[in-house]
């Protein structure tokens, strides 16, 4: 208990250096822009600023990633309120309320509020990080080489079901990726194995390459299918940018039960912050004394909704730094930022590596403090730059994606891997396959290589050795309950939305009118 | 929910996938072949029973084309530019390296794109700006100076 006190005060000390809190400044800064401009969504900023944090130490790099995740998530929000369009689908619902305060000349307070309730709800999100993450730690120190096999083919079950529309196609995905990963030299015996005779597939497909790919020039590819449209002009907000002591009071609670379902929503693998925004509403429309403000511009449902969404920040990075399972496609993204830097996610971030992990705790929680000072200081500067042209992001996002993969090996071989995974992430999210589950493959393939081959190598080739203990049966449990449960999310979903909105989002009749425009 | 057309070219591309996969799986040491062969009968099965379930689909509800779903607004020649764009722009880059290939391509894709001229410049001086100090300066990225350049020198 002392230990893991002293290590806490240790991670502050560390984290308050200057460069930490200036890369926490800009990380932040980055996420709010990429966040609120409709075209471009969170884990597709992340990968696209992870070459920035090759050369930082590991803990400085993770926070600027942590950052610009927080970051993305409540930019979302500002023209959600401002322009009707979530800069993410986290902020779907803040748009209802929000927009609502706008039309009523209120935009300044319910900035203010998203601002407030994504501060708290990010904060206290981190108090269950701090105390569950080194908890699930220390079960995965039962784990020998038939469980990890069985612990990637998990995370791959729980990804590959996310945001799809079938299942099936989700776990083809994986499949597709797992089949990726067995390029370039055999990891036990170091045979060749599909190399296309280049022997610059040696060490296999260059993760961060075939992620800027599947993310962010997928996306440029995605905008340039579309036609150019002006965006709205931003509401430019005269009102004051604060809460009256009364209405503060009035979204308390709203804040605590939002962190409390976004911080669930955040650990339960496969659920993500666009179903926890929605919940979050919900329920603050449920327990309101104000009902009647609802669909009129209610500032507890800005809270709800913002307040849930932040909360889902630290809740997902418990399985991902533990388990090495992201929920979704940003901290799978994230996870290949800690791979990237020589890290694996489980028990050693706890012991070995306590020092870099805690820092990396404390880098999160002073991230909030940053996310409460620049969203609020630069609102409106951030409401212009979600009008800017996708025409402008095209270009420049493709340069940014080359000199990203580019500056990894300084191998221009690494931008032709980029470009045709930016393809192929084109033609998978056109045909409902999952970019995320290939990314998560790819980190996973080897683990689960591995275990596999270890496994079958201590039982003298038999196979019975990957269901001979409890805990491979409880992770082919979890396999199937990871299946499963994109059916459950999706209904959860869907009521949500619907009940949020009073529309059903499966007919066609009944548009709800909030663009979303990322996935 | 009707089965797609569309999907046949998925499942046709998953296949092939396997195929080429499995040929080249079947030249390797026994000890080495474990992994991708776990990997391709996953694939395969997956998409066996994807495929049953677009057959379940079309026995069911129908068959529809999906082309109009899968491409709904997409504008052919506009994606076409921007790709061929891209790919043209890596080639400029080994050729002629990162500034002059940027310069080339973003005023080339920004005019296409009938980008105000004003914005347009802004758009390029901040991208360079941001990737020389950023890449160039903060990391030490040394950026691909292009070979017709490199031999001028």
């Amino acid at each position: 208990m002392l230990e893991t006190l002293s290590l806490m005060g240790a991670g502050f000390v560390n984290a308050l250096t200057p460069i930490n809190l200036l890369m926490m400044a800009a990380g932040v800064a980055m996420g709010i822009v990429i966040g609120c401009m409709p075209g471009l969504s969170a884990a597709m900023g992340v990968a696209l600023m992870l070459p920035l944090t090759f050369t930082m130490k590991a803990e400085t790099g993770l926070i600027v990633l942590g950052a610009i995740y927080c970051g993305a998530i409540f930019g979302g929000s500002i023209s959600a309120i401002l322009i009707h369009t979530p800069g993410t689908p986290a902020s779907a619902a803040t748009a209802i309320e929000g927009y609502q305060m706008t039309l009523k000349g209120k935009a300044g307070k319910a900035l203010f509020t998203a601002c407030y309730a994504s501060f708290w709800g990010g904060l206290l999100s981190c108090i269950s990080l701090y105390f569950f993450a080194p908890l699930l730690a220390q079960l995965t120190l039962k784990f020998r080489s038939a469980e990890y096999f069985w612990l990637s083919i998990f995370g791959l079950t729980i990804i590959a079901g996310v945001s799809g529309k079938s299942i099936t196609k989700g776990l083809i995905s994986g499949a597709f990726g797992l089949l990726l990963s067995t390029i370039g030299l055999d990891p036990v015996t170091g045979a060749k194995r599909v190399m296309f005779g280049q022997a610059y597939f040696a060490e296999g497909i260059n993760t961060t390459c075939a992620l800027i790919g599947l993310f962010s020039m997928s996306q440029v590819f995605i905008l340039a299918e579309k036609k150019i449209v002006e965006r709205a002009q931003a509401t430019k907000f005269t009102d004051k940018m604060s809460l009256t002591r009364d209405e503060r009071k009035m979204i308390r609670p709203t804040i605590v039960r939002s962190w409390l379902i976004g911080n669930i929503i955040g650990i339960l693998p496969g659920a993500g912050a666009a179903i926890a925004c929605f919940l979050g509403y919900n329920t603050s429309k449920q327990f309101s004394k104000h009902k009647e403000a609802f669909g009129h511009g209610s500032i507890e449902g800005v809270a709800g909704s913002e307040a849930a969404n932040n909360a889902v920040t630290g809740g997902s990075l418990i399985p991902t730094l533990t388990l090495g399972i992201p929920g979704e496609s940003v901290t799978a993204v994230l996870m290949g930022g800690l791979v990237i830097q020589g890290l694996a996610p489980g028990p050693e971030l706890f012991g070995k590596y306590a020092a870099m992990t805690y820092t990396f705790f404390a880098g999160f929680v002073l991230v909030q403090f940053f996310m409460l000072g620049i969203g609020l200081l630069g609102c409106r500067g951030f409401a212009q730059i979600s009008r800017l042209s996708d025409a402008i992001l095209i270009p420049c996002v493709t340069v940014l994606c080359c000199v990203g993969s580019y500056a990894i090996h300084k191998n221009i071989l690494d931008i032709v891997v980029m470009m045709t995974f930016g393809v192929i992430g084109y033609l998978m999210r056109k045909f409902d396959l999952n970019t995320a589950a290939v990314v998560l493959a790819l980190i996973l393939g080897p683990i689960g290589e591995k275990g596999l081959r270890n496994a079958l190598k201590s039982s003298g080739g038999n196979p019975m050795i990957l269901f001979s203990s409890v805990v491979c049966w409880v992770l082919i449990a979890l396999c199937v309950v990871g299946i499963l449960s994109p059916m459950f999310m999706g209904k959860l979903e869907k009521k949500a939305e619907k009940e949020a909105t009073g529309a059903d989002p499966e007919s066609p009749d009944e548009v709800v009118d909030i663009d979303v425009e990322n996935d | 929910m009707k089965m797609r057309k569309t999907d046949i070219g998925v499942v046709a591309f998953m296949y092939l996938v396997c195929a080429y996969f499995y040929s080249q799986t079947i030249t390797f040491k026994a000890d080495s072949q474990t992994y991708p062969k776990f990997t391709i009968v996953l694939l395969f099965g997956l998409t066996t029973l994807y495929l049953l379930q677009m057959v379940a689909a079309a026995k069911k509800h129908g068959v529809e084309s999906g082309v109009d779903k899968v491409f709904a607004d997409v504008q052919p020649v506009q994606l076409l530019v921007c790709l061929v764009g891209a790919i043209a722009y890596v080639v400029l880059m080994y050729f002629f390296g990162f500034y002059i290939s940027t310069v080339i391509f973003m005023a080339a894709i920004l005019l296409y794109l009938k980008v105000p001229y004003l914005h347009s410049a802004i758009a390029i001086v901040a991208i360079l700006a941001l990737v020389y100090f950023a890449f160039g300066k903060f990391l030490g990225v040394r950026l691909p100076v292009g070979t017709v350049i490199k031999a001028l020198r």
